[in-house]
Formats: structure tokens, sequence, C-alpha cells
């Protein structure tokens, strides 16, 4: 049975970068869309997929899934040989640098972007106001660590070694949607940077599904 | 020749590592840093951890940090020794149960649990005002997480099933934090949540390092 993926159309959060490795590893879906200003992801039929009641999880052939840099995982384990290689290898150093990385999104990068997207689009959209001090403060703690980001990527074409791996795909999750917003966080880092976001948001895959929102495929091609 | 451990004695991630390290029985030097005197931002720390944070591990010339990195690649580097903490690298689904549940911390409980930490210790070592409103604010947040720990730990004896893994013992240090921040919420949420953190704060690893790590060489 096809897999079927419960989330939205808008390419944004888990959703992105769960079609992405979708996308990536030619993996046929079906679309479930969760709509959630209806509060979709509330009812008792989805808190039995995700006890958290959020969006995205799967199921596949009867195999529930939620959190999706976990589900990125598992869509490469179980194809390693299809579609695009190497994002999540099985060396033990290998892997395990790819793991260092996606701690490092999770700690260093993700956090800060989360704040000023709140702020910026959250806060608003439910009526409060913007505190551009948080704004602030967070864009200076995230281009203090994209410093250090800088330095890694002077050694290595990418975060966790010179292929392109699950490490650098998750920074697709929310910083293009900071774009969206006007704010601009790449054009004043340093090369390696520019270099780096530059490369992993062009990828052919990523740009289709910006464009076109995730939709379903039946057959692979 | 012996893994090294880089780290602060008591610092949250360092006794993190080294629960795991105790856990499959891997021999190691433990290599203090005091970061009261900015050691951890000296050149010879910041050329093996660029972000200038504790811990990392040297395993015979192999670098590597981030805790739970760290955690996953001994518990892969030794699959058959000690504790069995992660499924099998070939068990597909079990690895993604474990990864579901270890993002569960990640998401749902350490952006939480260490803030309220922070606001109420942390802060005060640096000085700073402890400001309980945003305490409560971070602690309710935290409860209506742990409900849904309450359920799914309903339904089996661990986050990720039957059995413990890392997802279960990266909790530990904040979870066990969060007492001397002034809650007892994981102690209050509900029974299931109450059996699980009883048994996590009673673990023998997280004893024997939980006042501060130091070397082992052998078990």
């Amino acid at each position: 049975m096809v897999l079927k993926l419960y989330a939205r159309k808008f390419v944004s959060g888990g959703t992105a970068i769960v079609a992405l490795v979708l996308a990536e590893k030619q993996i046929p879906f079906e679309l479930i869309e969760i709509d959630l200003p209806t509060n979709q992801n509330k009812t008792p039929e989805h808190l039995v997929r995700h006890p958290f009641g959020q969006i995205p999880c799967i199921d596949d052939d009867g195999f529930v899934l939620y959190e999706s840099r976990a589900i990125c995982r598992y869509l490469c384990d179980k194809y390693p040989d299809q579609g695009t290689q190497g994002l999540y290898p099985t060396g033990l150093k290998e892997r395990a640098l790819v793991e260092q990385g996606a701690s490092v999104e999770l700690t260093d990068f993700i956090p800060y972007v989360l704040q000023v997207f709140r702020e910026l689009y959250l806060k608003p959209s439910h009526g409060q106001q913007t505190d551009q001090a948080v704004v602030d403060q967070a864009l200076a703690e995230l281009y203090k660590k994209l410093d250090v980001y800088e330095v890694i990527l002077g050694k290595t074409k990418y975060l966790a070694g010179d292929e392109f791996t699950l490490a650098d795909l998750f920074h697709l999750l929310a910083a293009p949607r900071l774009a969206d917003l006007g704010v601009d966080i790449w054009s004043e880092r340093g090369p390696n940077v520019q270099r780096w976001w530059k490369d992993i948001s062009t990828r052919p895959a990523w740009l289709k599904l910006r464009a076109e929102g995730v939709t379903e495929t039946t057959t692979t091609n | 020749m012996v893994l090294k451990l880089v780290g602060a004695p008591v610092s949250t991630c360092t006794r993190r590592v080294a629960t795991v390290l105790v856990e499959k029985k891997v021999p190691f030097e433990f290599i203090p840093i005091d970061m009261s005197k900015g050691e951890h931002k000296a050149a010879s720390f910041v050329s093996n951890q660029p972000f200038g944070q504790v811990p990392y591990i040297d395993d015979d010339g192999f670098i590597l940090y981030e805790s739970r990195a760290i955690g996953r690649y001994l518990c892969d580097k030794y699959p058959d020794q000690g504790a069995k903490l992660v499924p099998a690298l070939n068990d597909v689904k079990g690895r993604a149960l474990f990864e579901q549940a270890a993002s569960n911390e990640y998401q749902n409980f350490d952006p939480l649990a260490y803030r309220a930490c922070f606001e109420m210790i942390f802060k005060k070592r640096r000085g700073l005002t402890p400001d309980p409103a945003v305490f409560e604010q971070l602690i309710t947040a935290l409860a209506a997480k742990l409900e849904a720990y309450e359920i799914i730990l309903g339904k089996q004896k661990y986050l990720a099933g039957d059995e413990i893994t890392l997802a279960d013992l990266f909790h530990i240090p904040y979870a066990t934090t969060l007492a001397l921040a002034g809650t007892d919420i994981m102690s209050k949420q509900g029974p299931n949540v109450t059996r699980w953190y009883k048994e996590l704060s009673e673990r023998p690893s997280w004893v024997a390092v939980k006042d501060g790590v130091q070397s082992m060489s052998s078990y």
C-alpha cells in the first residue's frame, strides 16, 4: 500500500523536509491534508496517530511515525539505494558526523530561526504584537552561530563532510520562511555559508516543491 | 588508545555522555575543562569543538561533539557490549521509533526543561535575577507536553517501546535538574511519567556520574 503523508500542501516546517526527502528518494505517496485552522490535527483520530497533535506524520502500510526528522531518517534507511544517495550514510563515523550536524541544527540554528518566525509571523497572525527586541537578539545569536558554520564550511563542502546529507537538508525546515517574511539572514554572512546555503536551497527537488506545494505522486519518475 | 571525554564535571551534556559511556562499559579518560576560566573558548578547544561548548570526545583521533550524536555513536560502535540502548542498525522500524522518541526529547521536552532550569538556576550563577513568572509559564507548558508522555507511557514501558533506549536516558540530566529549579513536576504528572522518571533517576549509570564525571578505566 502506498505511503500516506498526513500534512498540508504548504511547504513549511516538518512537512517541508519530509516532502523533500520523499522527492529526493523518489518515494510515491498519498497526501491526506490535515487542515490546521479547523483543528483537524486535534481530532481524536489524529491524536491516535500523533499524540502531540502535530503534522506531519506518516502511515507506511500500517507503520505510523511522527517527528519529521525521524521520518526523514526512516525514509533514507528504508530506501538506501533509490534516488539521491548518501543522505544518511551507514558507516559508523560517517553517520556520527551526520548526527553531529543534525544536533547542531537543533541546538544552534532552529531555535533562533523559530524565535524570529514566531515574533514576525505567528504572533501577529494571532493578534499579538511583535517584540522587536526578541527578534534582534535572536538574530544576533544566530549570526554568531553562523560565524562558526563559516569555519566548519571552510573545511568541508557540507556540514557532515563533502556530501549533502540530512544534516544540511534539515536546515530547510524553517529558514526559507524568513525570506518569505522579508528577513534576509544570509547575504551578510561569510562566503562559505553563502555558498552552502545557495547550494542547498537551489536543489531542483526543493525548487520544484516550493513552486508546486506538496503534491502526491503515485508513480516514481 | 583509550577514549577521551573532554567536558565539565557537572555539565548536563557532559554527564549525558558519561551516562552512556558507563551503560556501554566503555573505559574513558575524563579531561576536565574549567569553564569559569574560559578554557572552552581557548584555541586548542575550539579547534576540536568550534562552538566552544562541552563536551566532545576524542576516540583515537576521531573527534565528535554534540552529546546526543556521541551517545548514538557509542551505541553503534559497541552494539554487543553493555546495555542495548538503540535497536540494531538494520532494524529500520525499530530505529525509526527510537528516533521519533529522541526527537520528542529534543523538541517537546528539552527546550522547556532547559529554559526552566536556566531561569531559576543558571541565571543566579551568572548574577542575573530569576523571574518566577517566566518559570511558571515554562512549567505549565511542560506539563501539557507531559500529558502526551503520560499517554505514551501508559501503552508501553519506555518512550520508544518496551525497551529502554537513549531517548529515555537523554532526558535524565535536565529532568533531574528541574527538582533543583524548584518543581516536582516529574513526579506529579501521572502514575506513568512518575514511574518512568523514578526509574531513570535511579539508573545506576546516572547515579555513578551525577555528582561529577571522573575517568573510568574498568567496569
